[in-house]
């Protein structure tokens, strides 16, 4: 059983490390961490129309300071293929990627399971570091690390958060 | 219109504005007759660039920023008409070079040569202030008003077909940090307008 907690722990990663702007297309995994950030009066939330478009937002605002993540769906991290390699890794823009892992353990949707089953290669192949924790504790020893790394190598990295962490989505 | 012309007659104009460029004849025109360090040029994700010119006008609200687009990318992004609406930041301008076609690959048709109209689009999206200048005396008027007024704008410029003279330079990672560091070195003031 996921401890609920989780979302708050995964607000509380960004915000300490200086993220105050979030761009997102919500998923029923991803709204658990936005709740916290919607009711921050430090924090920006912008609702894009697609993941990529959320990316380029993000990608502006680091040009001009100001540190993002992007919060999805791993459909979403589909969408973003191309920028991530055109504008991030090739202009070295450093982004963190919050992206809820669907279409794994317990899916009950066909439709989710072949990106679920690619996220992780997706990332690989445009060598964005990423990391999976499966448990709170897994979480609080990587995080920090993870989103130093980011900014140290200018360039994006993602959390993938599995059903072990969140729960999931029960169909 | 001369595309060329109307980013000549922008350039002129500037001072501390941040310009962000789409890929390919937009960057070129500029690189060519309004080089300097706020220009912010992309040269790869193709419809990203009016999203990028938005995230950089919330994270810096004092300083103005315009975005110079294509139609052919343009039309890859349209939600970003409707975030521009929502989130509405007074510093933005977007400027779409409409010449009808993909110029770059060789002048293919894009669907603002058919039915579509980015002028119907953008005021759909709920943007209030579309322009649409027909001339260069108009076109000098719109860029007084979006170098003056609260924004956002979504300025809709038909250009004439045709390549952009000259050959892109594509220091990917130096023009990105080059602008950076001139942005960085802006100082903070009150919110532009």
């Amino acid at each position: 059983m996921a401890d609920p907690s989780w979302s708050k722990h995964m607000a509380d990663v960004l915000r300490r490390n200086e993220i105050r702007l979030f761009a997102t297309v919500p998923d029923y995994i991803v709204s658990h961490v936005l709740e916290h950030l919607w009711a921050d009066p430090g924090c920006r939330v912008v609702t894009t129309c697609r993941e990529e478009e959320g990316l380029g937002l993000l990608s502006g605002a680091f040009l001009a300071g100001e540190r993002g993540a992007l919060l999805m769906q791993n459909s979403g991290l589909g969408n973003c293929v191309n920028t991530l390699g055109s504008l991030n890794v090739a202009s070295q823009i450093p982004v963190v990627l919050v992206i809820s892992h669907r279409g794994d353990l317990a899916e009950f949707n066909p439709a989710q399971v072949p990106v679920g089953q690619a996220t992780e290669r997706i990332l690989d192949a445009l060598d964005i570091r990423h990391i999976m924790p499966r448990s709170i504790a897994d979480l609080e020893t990587q995080a920090d690390g993870l989103i130093k790394l980011a900014y140290t190598r200018a360039l994006p990295v993602a959390f993938i958060l599995p059903a072990e962490l969140t729960g999931g989505k029960i169909g | 219109m001369n595309r060329a012309t109307a980013t000549r007659l922008l350039a002129e104009r500037l001072r501390n504005e941040v310009v962000v460029s789409n890929l390919g004849q937009a960057t070129l025109d500029l690189q060519r007759h309004g080089d300097r360090p706020l220009n912010c040029y992309t040269f790869g994700a193709m419809g990203q660039c009016s999203s990028i010119g938005l995230g950089i006008a919330l994270a810096r609200p004092d300083v103005r920023v315009i975005c110079l687009d294509g139609d052919g990318s343009l039309l890859m992004n349209l939600g970003s008409l409707c975030t521009i609406a929502t989130t509405a930041p007074a510093n933005y301008a977007l400027v779409i070079w409409d010449n009808e076609v993909h110029m770059t690959t060789g002048g293919q048709p894009t669907a603002t040569a058919f039915r579509s109209s980015f002028v119907g689009l953008a005021r759909g999206a709920g943007i209030e202030k579309v322009l649409e200048p027909r001339d260069e005396t108009e076109l000098r008027r719109a860029y007084d008003r979006l170098l003056t007024e609260d924004g956002p704008f979504v300025v809709n410029v038909k250009v004439e077909k045709g390549r952009a003279e000259g050959k892109l330079d594509r220091d990917v990672i130096g023009y990105t940090r080059r602008f950076m560091t001139a942005l960085a070195a802006l100082p903070r003031a009150a919110a532009a307008g």
